[in-house]
């Protein structure tokens, strides 16, 4: 029942996009073999998501046949605001026709992307926006950011049967994607069917396992009542579920959020993590690629209300972004939710 | 009495006070401290910095110092996760063999570079640590190393509970690390060849000139270092089953400071690994205490935790600078009273 509520939001979520495209008009199917060079630029490099979202984007580039390049660059772990904030930069001087980022700079991209733009380059954002919406031309979102709110506090409403405490275990704390959705949450868990839900705290891993892992055990032992650990970050999930497995916890306390099927799991079928919920990030790279294609090569103005065809995905529109008001996004949607069930087809 | 313990007891003894006082100041702030769980947690998490801070501890002795270490850290957790993920019937000796050969080769590119090319330490490590870091983003394609694919014993290894007192576990994790920083200790004072990394390290001329082969003692240090790293990253794999590129990250400022709370001298030639493994003990305690500090936020905790440091560091020293005090003062008087 409850998956059946799920797939009716996504459902609706979707026709209203569609609703708004056939009010629109017409659709811009995207001529293939204009040349730009394109730069996808990751929070960092080696995070499986990322690598997937480029395999999404280079089969896009395929598709469209430009003869253009398609660079998959990113800074090192290390140096990740940094490092974006240089290769922004460098992208800039050397006349990129876009930008694809994940940003993990917060608003400290702006100058750089205002600079870029200037240049003639776009920026399109994607799984993590900038927060102002400065400097960008447009956001793919990869779900409904309210959205997540909503499914982050029905997965915990399932898993504590209605009443219980929760506690969030967030990537970095200025991360402006994790940020939004867990101010989302907390704006779902006002509503009634949420009112014996307690959020007890939120505490961030700053996307490291290990750190991760350690704040786990610092939640459970500090609240003795917690019933769910709900982590919006793949990195987080697993290294929660490993923690609460390794120390016997698993019966006490579930873990779950946004997590990768492959990573997931062993925790999923051994009931440490019974339930969470991700988005396709392959299909993220190539809506990302199509979109920044259509914009570079002239053939879309990034204006709301503008409607195009992303190859086998679709039809998508530009809006406003409810969740950053006077910005921009185009949204890709819906999500899986994983369970025993499903998780072993999607792990392989 | 105060006069028959050395100054490096003295150390170990005032660092022992300041554990005690941040666990009694944390335990008056937070629910739920001061419990079995809360030795567990410290012990488990503590067994991986022990053995780096210890290896820190051997490249800082001998005036050097290491920024490399969290990066190989790092790159050995992943290269053995993916080396028994593709063998999975590997046995326990060959793979933590593999471990630390592994990392012990990439002390000797350090050890080399620092001790024949003369190049200060600071920057030939400042250039590892992104090198090697690097090719673990270059070697790893992307990928992670998840639980599922690693072999039982090695994921339930470092939490065998080898002793229960209530819900106060001994683990084997725990006592492997200390196992072996005890083992260092007595080498560094009983060893002959080990006792040459503070002949070097005080003073490196003296050292030369006594016949030493400084440069073959700063190698073998960077060596060692490597090799300890090593094993840390085969503990970090085996207790953390997930290891992606960031794995270790920022592991290098810690385990300096981990040394250096315990007394170690950053200018070389004094401290003892049993004090880094008490200055790892202490800030690791203090930086999971704030995470449960309702009083300090997110934002705050790091500057928290640098003060802390400082502090602890400051009333180490100050304690030290009494106690020696006191004990010159003995030793007049009873110089003065003898006939």
């Amino acid at each position: 029942m409850k998956h059946f509520t799920k797939l009716t939001m996504a459902a609706t979520l979707l026709l209203g996009t569609a609703g708004f495209a056939t009010a629109e008009g017409h659709s811009v199917t995207l001529e293939t073999g204009q040349e730009v060079n394109m730069v996808l630029l990751p929070k960092f490099l080696g995070i499986l998501v990322f690598d997937q979202a480029n395999e999404g984007a280079q089969e896009a580039h395929a598709e469209l046949e430009n003869p253009g390049e398609l660079l998959f660059i990113g800074p090192t772990p290390e140096n990740s605001t940094a490092g974006q904030i240089e290769i922004m930069t460098t992208a800039a001087t050397q006349g990129q026709g876009a930008v694809m980022i994940s940003n993990n700079a917060g608003d400290q991209i702006v100058p750089s992307a205002l600079a870029a733009q200037e240049a003639g380059t776009r920026v399109v954002t994607w799984d993590s926006p900038i927060p102002s919406g400065e400097g960008e031309d447009v956001f793919i979102a990869q779900v409904d950011f309210g959205s997540i709110g909503v499914i982050m506090a029905d997965m915990a409403f399932s898993i504590l049967g209605g009443e219980g405490q929760m506690a969030v275990l967030s990537a970095t704390p200025d991360a402006s994607n994790q940020n939004a959705w867990i101010a989302a949450m907390q704006v779902a868990l006002e509503d009634e069917k949420y009112a014996n839900i307690e959020l007890v705290d939120v505490v961030y891993g700053d996307d490291q396992a290990e750190v991760s892992y350690n704040r786990a055990l610092a939640l459970v032992d500090q609240y003795p009542d917690l019933g769910v650990i709900m982590s919006p970050t793949t990195v987080g999930i697993q290294a929660a579920a490993k923690a609460m497995q390794d120390e016997g916890l698993c019966e006490q306390v579930k873990v779950s959020g946004l997590g990768l099927p492959s990573e997931m799991l062993s925790y999923t079928l051994n009931g440490c993590a019974p339930e969470f919920a991700l988005w396709d990030f392959r299909d993220l790279g190539y809506l990302t690629y199509f979109t920044a294609y259509g914009l570079a090569s002239g053939q879309l103005t990034g204006d709301i209300g503008e409607t195009f065809s992303a190859g086998r995905m679709g039809d998508y529109t530009i809006e406003e972004d409810p969740g950053r008001p006077g910005t921009k996004r185009i949204l890709m949607g819906p999500f899986t939710v994983y369970t025993a069930e499903n998780v072993e087809a999607a792990a392989n | 009495m105060l006069a028959r313990i050395s100054p490096q007891t003295l150390r170990i003894l005032a660092l022992l006070a300041v554990v005690l006082a941040v666990l009694l100041f944390f335990s008056t702030q937070v629910p739920n401290y001061l419990n079995g769980r809360l030795f567990n947690r410290i012990s488990s998490s503590v067994a991986i910095m022990a053995l780096i801070a210890c290896g820190q501890t051997l490249v800082i002795l001998t005036r050097n110092i290491d920024l490399s270490i969290g990066s190989i850290v790092g790159f050995v957790a992943f290269a053995t996760g993916s080396l028994i993920t593709n063998n999975p019937e590997l046995g326990p000796v060959l793979l933590v063999s593999y471990s630390i050969i592994l990392g012990a080769c990439f002390g000797v590119v350090n050890g080399l570079l620092v001790a024949f090319l003369r190049i200060p330490s600071i920057i030939v490590t400042l250039a590892t640590m992104a090198l090697f870091r690097s090719s673990l983003v270059e070697y790893s394609d992307a990928k992670s190393i998840t639980t599922g694919n690693l072999p039982e014993w090695l994921i339930s290894f470092p939490n065998y509970k080898v002793l229960t007192f209530g819900t106060l576990q001994l683990r084997a994790g725990f006592l492997v690390a200390v196992l072996v920083v005890i083992a260092v200790h007595i080498a560094l004072t009983h060893l002959r060849p080990a006792r040459k990394l503070y002949a070097v390290g005080s003073n490196p001329e003296a050292a030369e000139m006594a016949g030493i082969n400084t440069k073959l003692v700063v190698l073998s240090a960077f060596a060692c270092a490597g090799a300890l790293a090593g094993l840390a990253g085969f503990m970090f794999l085996a207790r953390f089953g997930t290891i992606t590129v960031v794995a270790g990250l920022g592991i290098e400022l810690k385990s300096v400071a981990a040394s250096v709370v315990g007394g170690v001298n950053i200018f070389g030639g004094s401290g003892t690994v049993i004090g880094a493994l008490l200055g790892a003990i202490l800030v690791d305690l203090i930086d999971m205490s704030l995470v449960r500090w309702a009083l300090v936020s997110e934002f705050w905790r790091e500057a928290v935790l640098g003060t802390l440091i400082l502090l602890s560091v400051a009333a180490d020293a100050i304690l030290m600078r009494r106690l020696i005090a006191l004990r010159v003062a003995r030793e007049k008087t009873t110089k003065e009273n003898a006939p």
